[in-house]
């Protein structure tokens, strides 16, 4: 008979090579299900490794990689607090909208000097996204309500909304028709910085080490990891835990709100319907694979991001939709949570 | 507003909800024994897909019955994760979704769907292979019921499957606070140790109901797609399997009153086409589109505040993994 023993505790080797491993068992369950649908399960995967390999497709990898570290990043805050935030893809499009709202102030109206641009848009994308996420977390702070289903819903009116915005007021006039945005300024993309991948890298290893610090060495970080750990301590412990909620929960959006920057100054250089493919629901894969360690979240977010890159080559090479990449991601994620399991649990056979 | 007109936006309220109410039908049984299946969503999905390509091939009944199949294969994946392995319920189910919403997409996308469909079925004609809508289920109105005003149109001018549902959601309602079975499914949602220390299998009862729960989530996908909309889209669920988690709070947990709750927000979303139809919000129908969301938040947000949270109680073992002390 198999029981369970609880393990006190685990060595950092052994909890990474049970990640390792159901990283494994991920390609292999994925090539299972994709033989049996017929798929050539070869070609997919070298395919998928082709991109870590030729170096302009790693660098594409790399780029569309940010703006899932960043949501990833806010990500790792909130749920270090135990607040189960589903809602980054939402929150990275507050973001884009808040960006894209500076944008248009300063072209339409002239509100912001052309050399704040981007530091305004920084900040409103950061608040913006912050808001989107204070709303569930006001809303479980004050009357209790469980913040996975408000985070959800939020997900669809954050979309909906930016559908809103390209398809009426904020559509370009010059635009054809089209649903789109007016182009961004050079000023007001992260061109004028630099190469985006680059600044993007900055960035995220800037935002990075802010998560890492906060963790480490300010108050409110250790208030937010005891709020995670148990709720009931931080009170007995005399904690202000609904501030700290509220702001671990406005950082935490914020980040993902930095993401939609991201996705319409550095990548698209305007906002556009659905922009994002899911970055936000994939970050919740990439905090989890690294257990809300903020430097590992940068590798594990490239490797997300070579997904996201090998799923438009296996639509061309192989006519496969881009929801192979999807199933690929969420055996990925099972396999990870069963990673969980092992790491918790020594399985011992005995005898009753 | 003529009679025809109110009873037209009632037989579509029904139509619509009758999605909401299977899904939430199995889904508080979940819950009631402790469960929450936050994979709803994409099960759903799953069995709109698959019940798209097994009509075509195969008919109406044997869709459902695939649909059924796969959903208890899937409700049988998350209760090895939660119930054997005593995984957190929110990120297994959160896997299943995407994993759901993925395979969906893949099998249904027209060049995999047409390799699937021939696999079926090799003597379909190549229109067929094309297709982009399901067959959708006959209409079977029932004499002289279907002539009453109102009530007639509303419940009885439908598919079959409207007809089960409807007839499903008392009968286990019936089970669920009436028998010994809906006791222990209870029980064990309440407090699983004293269950467990009465006699009650609390590991057999979970698996049972997630396997309930998967099923009526593929079968409310399988009907959204041959009873509702034919024609099939990536994303045909489009948020309603949380939607339908969010109703069963505004429904106590009881399949009864989920009847209500269900044609709730099936009337919200035939509400949504007239209103543009009365060319409300045509210039923007996305605020329209907001609102089963919104009211979705709004609702759970009500329910929240302190009084009425003590007239329904969530079972209190819900989403909490049980373990015997060893």
């Amino acid at each position: 008979m198999f029981m369970l023993e609880r393990r006190m505790d685990i060595s950092r080797k052994a909890s990474s090579l049970f990640v390792l491993l159901s990283l494994l068992l991920a390609f292999f369950v994925t090539g299972l299900i994709f033989h049996l649908l017929g798929v050539d399960v070869a070609q997919f995967y070298s395919t998928i490794c082709n991109v870590f390999i030729t170096p302009a497709l790693l660098l594409q990898a790399v780029f569309r990689s940010i703006p899932i570290i960043l949501a990833s990043l806010g990500l790792v805050v909130a749920f270090r607090m135990g607040f189960w935030n589903i809602g980054a893809e939402g929150q990275i499009y507050l973001g884009m909208i808040a960006a894209t709202g500076i944008v248009i102030l300063h072209v339409s109206y002239g509100a912001i000097p052309a050399s704040l641009m981007l530091v305004a848009m920084g900040v409103a994308s950061f608040l913006a996204g912050g808001a989107w996420c204070l709303i569930p977390a006001s809303l479980k702070v004050r009357l209790g309500v469980n913040e996975v289903l408000t985070t959800l819903m939020l997900n669809y009116i954050a979309m909906l909304f930016t559908d809103y915005l390209v398809y009426g007021p904020w559509r370009d006039p010059e635009g054809w028709g089209f649903a789109l945005s007016i182009p961004f300024p050079e000023y007001a993309t992260l061109k004028y910085c630099g190469n985006p991948s680059t600044v993007g890298i900055v960035i995220s290893v800037a935002v990075a080490g802010f998560v890492y610090f906060l963790f480490k060495y300010t108050k409110l970080g250790f208030t937010l990891s005891v709020l995670g750990k148990s709720s009931d301590v931080a009170k007995y412990a005399g904690m202000q835990a609904g501030r700290a909620t509220l702001l671990g929960s406005i950082i935490s959006g914020g980040m993902a709100g930095l993401g939609g920057l991201y996705v319409v100054s550095g990548m698209m250089g305007r906002l556009r319907p659905r922009a994002s493919p899911g970055y936000g629901y994939t970050a919740i894969i990439v905090a989890m694979l690294v257990q809300l360690n903020p430097w590992l979240i940068l590798p594990a977010g490239v490797f997300f991001g070579g997904l996201l890159t090998a799923g438009d080559a296996l639509q061309s090479s192989l006519r496969l939709p881009f929801s192979a990449i999807t199933v690929f991601q969420s055996v990925i994620f099972l396999c990870i949570i069963l990673a969980e399991f092992f790491r918790r649990y020594r399985v011992v056979l005995r005898r009753l | 507003m003529s009679l025809e007109w109110v009873g037209s936006v009632l037989a579509g309220t029904t139509s619509v909800g009758v999605v909401y109410l299977l899904g939430s039908l199995g889904e508080i049984y979940a819950e009631r024994s402790g469960i929450l299946n936050l994979g709803l969503e994409g099960i759903m999905a799953l069995g709109a897909a698959t019940s798209f390509i097994t009509t075509i091939a195969w008919g109406h009944a044997v869709a459902f019955f695939v649909a059924g199949v796969l959903g208890i294969l899937m409700g049988l994946l998350l209760a090895f994760f939660t119930v054997s392995l005593r995984l957190n319920q929110i990120a297994v189910g959160l896997a299943i979704t995407m994993l759901g919403s993925g395979l969906s997409g893949f099998i249904a996308f027209p060049t995999t769907r047409k390799t699937i469909l021939r696999a079926l079925n090799p003597e379909l004609p190549s229109t067929a292979l094309e297709a982009q809508s399901a067959p959708m289920l006959p209409s079977a109105p029932l004499p002289f019921l279907k002539d009453v005003p109102i009530a007639g149109p509303m419940l009885f001018n439908h598919n079959p499957v409207v007809y089960v549902s409807l007839i499903l959601a008392p009968t286990m309602w019936f089970l669920l606070f009436r028998t010994s079975v809906g006791l222990k499914i209870r029980s064990v949602g309440e407090n699983p140790g004293m269950a467990d220390a009465l006699g009650i299998n609390v590991f057999r009862i979970r698996y049972l109901t997630c396997m309930l729960s998967g099923a009526f989530s593929a079968m409310a996908g399988a009907y959204l797609i041959l009873g509702f909309q034919p024609f099939w889209i990536e994303g045909i669920t489009g948020g309603r399997g949380f939607i339908t988690l969010s109703l069963i709070i505004l429904s106590a947990w009881s399949p009864l009153r989920a009847v209500f709750g269900s044609l709730l927000f099936g009337g919200i979303e035939v509400l949504q086409y007239r209103l543009q139809l009365f060319g409300f919000g045509a210039a923007s129908p996305q605020f329209v589109l907001m609102l089963p969301y919104a009211i979705a938040v709004i609702t759970l947000s009500l329910l929240s505040i302190e009084s009425f949270r003590k007239r329904i109680s969530a079972p209190a073992a819900l989403a909490k993994p049980y373990y015997r002390e060893e």
